[in-house]
């Protein structure tokens, strides 16, 4: 299955992937609701987006007590609104922070890829997001790692 | 409301990317609330430059109209805002536009930066941010939805605008885009005159001393938490369109491309092949260095770099560079734009491009306008050179080239220690101060703005519009898409009659721009895709003409709010230098003074201005739509 692939070295911190996603996602512009998310590493001076990776793993549909995360045709794990309770289990359980809880809504909400047409990926200025046919990843952790071991050492 | 207006039974819905709100603060009474503004006005002004144009007009009078107040009056305003295109996808609308009046010139001004401010500003539920009066203690605004706080500022005096931010982020446990701040380093505080107002570590709003204002009214920043609200659009998908648009004229458009592959780097060498590059305070238009070694891909390879973008931005151009080697080897920096390589480089004899880079970022922590630096440190340079400012006056020796020396310099103007305090006041007061052979040195205009970091000498035409500007700098270059306005694709720049032509003919474009919310770079696509933009946004239907009478209108209201300041056309000319005639390089004998008078005269009759006073004509006025402003400038005659 196609998955979002992140090469964090791309990204500038432009937030324009939150943008898409937020209105895809809600019907409006509004970042603080969106499920791609850009990180600055190295107080300011990088960024790097992280969102669902949808991992094989799938530990929110392990956690969730009432089967409310499915898989959806894109082959994303997809909440089902209707069936959430809005307990945050899942949020507890995803090892990547990307289960989110929609405080208005009172419901978790997470990448669905968009139904197969992810709008952060046609965002992005610069292909630091592309949805591509390949093996999940930890896209972020030997950037995190350099540019984190950068800081602590000095350039 | 900004305007009174007619009470009307039913309220028109707002339109589409607009927050609604203005946040008011007042700082003497220690207060802040939020005031709906009408979608009426929201339509006639709407944002950035217009919105400010009109708050500085009605809420800045003295005397029944007939004066203004000054910049360090507890009633100068100090507008900080956005435009409806701020926070949404479109390719650089972190913006941020900065209203008031200036203490370079004491007169408005209109100055812009990007990062997030605007993107965060909106996304917390307000379209500007306009303050008045003046604290007592030192306090900064910090914004987060709903709370809204003037916090105690007294642990951050004294701090430089990247550790202010810094301290900032440490405060509020957020970093990176989540927190945008803007405010005033040292040289704000103490009041220098071409003080700046710096965020988001390397955006400037830099123009006519709006730190100095921010410094008198003891406000030491703006911190805008990433805000929780939403914003519509009245077409997302056509909103997107647009915004796409734009990005491929950018990618591609020949006016744009080298834009969008190196920022304002390349502006080192295409404008010291034609003479426009200054070079040691205008003393010379012959490149001490060889221009190939300072082409873009060079400046940009020569540092480790982090791509460093404003909300929504694709170009390659804002960067974080880390300084490879030599004295500031580590040192994380700003890539400075081409007016820092001009500023804190050639006006000043600089070599060393690493040092250049290093200095211009300590301008942005200092916070003082760059263009102005280079005038003033290339002067004090000079004046040494030719004996005209003594070393035991200065208290060191301060040569061509001399980094260290000149951030020496810099810490003196910005705690006003010294011969520093005389410098602070900018290069024309401080000229005028010393008088004879050091006065007729100094680049300046009249009126009191910086020129851009251009050798205007062989860029007449920003020369004419900063003298005749009424927003502190550069009023409405530059020429972009011109045919488009139904101007000639090419003029002969030394031809002053075609140059006053251009300039007049472009005047309204830059207003409507600095409106939008929509930074100068991104924004060099076709006006006509800029209105698809605004009107997917709001559900308007601006036309390139209707944004071209908007803009007019606008450079009207700033004209009226200037001329009431005492800012009058005998000002509207260069100091001895700025228009003396280039002596070598390839502008060499191209006397712009000898042209001046007829260029003059030429402006004026095309953009319809009274030659005399200087003021819009009845006509002009009438044909803008702004009869209100022909009564309170013509009387009854209007």
């Amino acid at each position: 299955m196609s998955i979002l692939k992140i090469t964090p070295e791309r990204c500038t911190g432009c937030l324009r992937c939150e943008l898409a996603c937020s209105y895809m996602q809600t019907g409006e512009y509004q970042p603080a609701k969106s499920v791609i998310r850009v990180s600055p590493f190295e107080g300011h001076t990088s960024y790097a987006p992280y969102t669902c990776v949808q991992c094989a793993e799938g530990w929110c549909m392990t956690a969730c007590p009432v089967g409310a995360i499915t898989i959806n045709a894109a082959g994303a794990k997809d909440v089902v609104d209707d069936r959430c309770v809005g307990c945050k289990l899942c949020t507890i359980a995803c090892p990547y922070g990307t289960m989110f809880y929609d405080p208005d809504t009172r419901k978790a909400f997470k990448c669905n890829l968009c139904g197969g047409d992810p709008a952060c990926a046609h965002a992005c200025p610069t292909a630091a997001i592309t949805y591509e046919d390949v093996a999940t990843s930890d896209w972020l952790a030997d950037f995190a790692a350099e540019r984190t071991q950068r800081l602590l050492v000095g350039v | 409301m900004l305007t009174k207006r007619a009470m009307t039974t039913a309220t028109p819905p707002l339109p589409g990317a607009y927050a609604g709100k203005l946040l008011r603060v007042d700082l003497s009474k220690k207060k802040c609330w939020a005031e709906p503004w009408s979608p009426a006005d929201m339509r006639d002004y709407l944002g950035g430059a217009g919105l400010g144009a009109i708050i500085l007009y009605r809420e800045t009078a003295t005397r029944g109209g007939k004066g203004n107040v000054a910049w360090d009056h507890p009633d100068n305003r100090l507008v900080l805002a956005t435009g409806p295109l701020a926070g949404l996808p479109v390719w650089g609308t972190g913006a941020l536009t900065v209203v008031t009046i200036g203490a370079m010139t004491n007169g408005p001004t209109s100055t812009q930066a990007n990062g997030f401010f605007g993107t965060n500003l909106k996304y917390c539920g307000y379209d500007a941010i306009v303050i008045q009066g003046q604290s007592k203690d030192w306090v900064y605004l910090y914004i987060n939805d709903d709370v809204l706080e003037l916090r105690d500022a007294k642990s951050l005096i004294g701090l430089d605008t990247w550790e202010m931010q810094d301290a900032l982020n440490r405060e509020t446990g957020l970093s990176g885009h989540q927190l945008s701040v803007y405010g005033i380093g040292p040289a704000g505080e103490n009041l220098v005159r071409f003080a700046a107002i710096h965020g988001d570590y390397g955006h400037v709003a830099s123009k006519n001393g709006v730190g100095a204002v921010m410094g008198k009214k003891k406000l030491k920043a703006v911190a805008i938490v990433k805000g929780t609200r939403a914003l519509k659009a009245a077409d997302y998908r056509g909103t997107v369109q647009a915004a796409d648009d734009i990005a491929h004229d950018l990618r591609t458009d020949p006016s744009a491309k080298s834009l969008y592959e190196y920022g304002t780097l390349p502006g080192v060498v295409n404008l010291g092949k034609l003479g426009a590059l200054p070079i040691k305070n205008y003393t010379t238009n012959v490149p001490y260095d060889d221009l190939t070694n300072w082409e873009a891909p060079k400046l940009r390879e020569g540092f480790d770099h982090r791509g460093h973008q404003c909300n929504a931005c694709g170009m390659h151009h804002c960067h974080m560079q880390v300084i490879r080697g030599g004295d500031f080897k580590g040192s994380i920096v700003d890539e400075p734009e081409y007016e820092g390589w001009s500023g804190a480089g050639w006006a000043i004899g600089a070599r060393d491009k690493e040092g250049v880079s290093w200095l211009n970022t300590q301008l942005d922590r200092a916070c003082v306008d760059v263009n102005e630096w280079g005038w003033l440190c290339g002067w004090v340079m000079e004046c040494q050179e030719r004996g005209l400012i003594t070393e035991k006056q200065l208290g060191f020796r301060l040569q061509w080239g001399d980094i260290k020396g000149s951030d020496r310099l810099l810490q003196m103007v910005n705690r006003r220690q010294g011969f520093g305090d005389v410098l602070a006041e900018g290069v024309k007061r401080a000229a005028e101060k010393l008088g004879g052979a050091a006065k007729d040195a100094a680049i300046y205009t009249m009126q009191g703005c910086s020129p851009r970091g251009h050798d205007h000498r062989a860029r007449w035409e920003e020369m004419l519009d900063t003298c005749t500007s009424s927003t502190g700098t550069l009023e409405s270059g530059v020429p972009v898409h011109v045919t488009e306005l139904g101007l000639p694709a090419r003029i002969n720049p030394f031809a002053g009659e075609e140059v006053a032509m251009m300039v007049a003919g472009i005047r309204g474009r830059r207003h409507f721009e600095d409106s939008i919310g929509i930074c100068i770079f991104t924004g060099r696509t076709r006006l006509e895709n800029l209105c698809r933009a605004l009107n997917a946004a709001t559900g308007w239907n601006y036309t390139v003409d209707e944004s071209m009478r908007f803009g007019r209108r606008v450079a009207a209201i700033f004209r009226a709010t200037r001329l009431r300041c005492g800012i009058g056309p005998d000002l509207e000319k260069p100091s001895v230098r700025y228009g003396s005639t280039p002596h070598d390089g390839p502008a060499k004998g191209q006397a712009i003074g000898a042209q001046w008078a007829k260029m003059i005269d030429l402006w004026y009759e095309k953009v319809g201005y009274d030659r005399k006073t200087g003021k819009p004509s009845p006509k002009t006025l009438k044909d803008l739509g702004l009869d209100w402003l022909a009564k309170d400038l013509w009387g009854r005659k209007a």
